[in-house]
């Protein structure tokens, strides 16, 4: 009998968990859980959710073998697979804000239908071809009349929080993210916003009073617990006029307008039309001669190679940046096509790492990697010369993320480099294009070396099998 | 605006102080029910606004007749 292989994130719903077997993801159903089952399963919200595109494919299965090794659980389900999961610390402000829309689209839909979402988690969505989707069904459960929205804190503190703080004070939510799984905390929120800000009543009521009440509540646990008893049922109508006001609010939130260094890199890059015609004529061919599932583009900036390896016949791609208005570009793009382009923040010297509790619950960058290829164009030079990462550790991470891959190499002549040392000078005596074959050579088979054009910048295909 | 003043000034004179075990959700569902009471006490105030309203017009045409 299989030892059945649990998601280490899916651990705080007693009502089920995840977990997978034979490459597929099952979520049991405990006994706890099994009237929320039987409830949206018999009302068919769950398949109204689906048809609707609310949430992901989700099946049940009569597997009597996992059924033998799971004596608790009265159901077993069996969602899609999803080809990479992400986290809301890698996402980008229009990823979060179209999950945030999401969710409350989600919410109104299953209100009106007498339903509910008991949390509102943030790592409950993922993205498939571009599209916000919703993953925990146990989230769902009936609503009771007068019933308060107990999961609006975390909605503020997982989706509206960050966004705000994006949107108001252009700082990225995603390093303050991922240092605080739960999102940002609106007392952090309430401290960083100005009183110009506070004098929108949307953000007056949902950050400024809502952080005072937890203060007041905090000072006064006695009272505030007595008051609770006799407090009023809340309407239902309330209820939607909540959600539908947050909806609005959130449509009406945008990046703070500022460019940075890779906003125009496409347009501004050192190189010509024809080096980049000559790129795009590598990558097209690197995909048709290999029947690529889902390759990983580091540095996809506004996804020029992405696109046109999707193009080529690979099935996903999911792209890596530093830049997060790159990331937005390349996002907003992909959702215009419906496309298979999953961009993604990415700090190749400080990535995700296995965060949460006991340190398992959020799997890191290098875990959840399973890309059968791999591009790396005009990236190399970023971590080697200016990050100064030795070149034989740039290239063992690089081969390291897939068996097959493109990566491109640029001189140290090359004006991009001499801009980079241009302050620090020149520290690397053991940079040049023989050290570079020669140690790839050392982590895979070298499969063909092409120049581009004029320039000596060179792409090394490679291959580890 | 008044109601931000209002509200702002009795909320300023609070200070913080970090314990107690409480349900970290209890400060967003006293939010809700105020701003639950606070959209109902508009709902209200508008009905008989309109009335008022109704009845202004009604009155003001008799006249006119």
């Amino acid at each position: 009998m299989n030892k059945l292989k649990f998601d280490s994130g899916s651990y705080r719903d007693p009502a089920g968990s995840v977990f997978f077997e034979n490459k597929k993801v099952y979520r049991n159903i405990t006994n706890f859980g099994s009237k929320k089952y039987e409830f949206i399963k018999e009302s068919g919200l769950l398949e109204e959710s689906i048809k609707q595109g609310f949430v992901i494919d989700t099946k049940e299965v009569n597997d009597q073998n996992l059924k033998n090794q799971l004596p608790d659980s009265k159901y077993i389900i069996e969602h899609k697979k999803i080809d990479y999961i992400s986290y809301p610390y890698e996402w980008c402000f229009y990823q979060l804000k179209d999950a945030a829309i999401h969710h409350l689209d989600f919410q109104i839909f299953l209100l009106k239908n007498n339903a509910i979402l008991e949390d509102c988690s943030a790592y409950n969505i993922q993205f498939i071809e571009s599209k916000p989707i919703f993953i925990d069904v146990l989230s769902i459960n009936k609503y009771h009349e007068g019933m308060y929205w107990n999961g609006h804190k975390q909605f503020c503190e997982n989706f509206l929080n960050p966004l705000l703080l994006s949107s108001k004070k252009n700082i990225f939510f995603n390093n303050w993210f991922k240092g605080n799984l739960e999102g940002i905390f609106t007392s952090d929120l309430n401290s960083v916003l100005s009183l110009k800000d506070k004098f929108s009543l949307n953000v007056f009521l949902q950050v400024y009073l809502l952080d005072k009440l937890e203060n007041r509540i905090i000072q006064n646990p006695k009272k505030t617990a007595s008051k609770l008893k006799k407090i009023k049922p809340f309407p239902k109508n309330s209820y939607m006029s909540l959600l539908v006001q947050l909806k609005k609010m959130i449509g009406k939130l945008f990046p703070y307008k500022q460019k940075t260094v890779w906003d125009t890199y496409s347009s501004n890059n050192t190189y010509n039309k024809e080096e980049t015609s000559f790129k795009i004529q590598v990558v097209k061919k690197f995909i048709q001669e290999n029947s690529f599932n889902t390759i990983a583009d580091m540095g996809c900036n506004d996804g020029l190679y992405s696109f046109e390896s999707l193009k080529s016949g690979c099935e996903n791609v999911i792209g890596f940046d530093f830049d997060l208005n790159s990331v937005n570009r390349a996002y907003l793009k992909a959702k215009e096509n419906n496309s298979s382009f999953l961009p993604l923040y990415l700090d190749a010297v400080n990535p995700s790492s296995n965060l949460g509790w006991n340190e398992n619950e959020r799997a890191s960058f290098k875990k959840r990697i399973n890309f059968d290829g791999m591009i790396a164009l005009a990236f190399e030079h970023h971590l080697t010369i200016a990050k100064n990462i030795p070149l034989d550790q740039t290239l063992e991470w690089l081969t390291s993320l897939a068996p097959k891959g493109l990566i491109e190499f640029v001189p140290k002549e090359d004006e991009t480099i001499q801009r980079m040392i241009a302050l620090k000078g020149d520290i690397f005596p053991n940079y040049s294009e023989d050290k570079f074959k020669q140690l790839l050579e050392k982590k895979a088979k070298i499969v063909k070396i092409q120049n581009i054009s004029s320039t000596k910048r060179k792409m090394y295909e490679y291959s580890r099998d | 605006m008044y109601l931000i003043i209002f509200i702002t000034s009795f909320f300023s004179i609070l200070t913080v102080e970090a314990h107690a075990y409480l349900d970290p959700g209890t400060g967003s569902i006293i939010l809700q029910a105020l701003i639950g009471f606070i959209a109902a006490a508009g709902t209200a105030v508008s009905l008989y606004w309109q009335k008022l309203k109704l009845f202004f017009k009604k009155f003001s045409k008799k006249k006119g007749e």
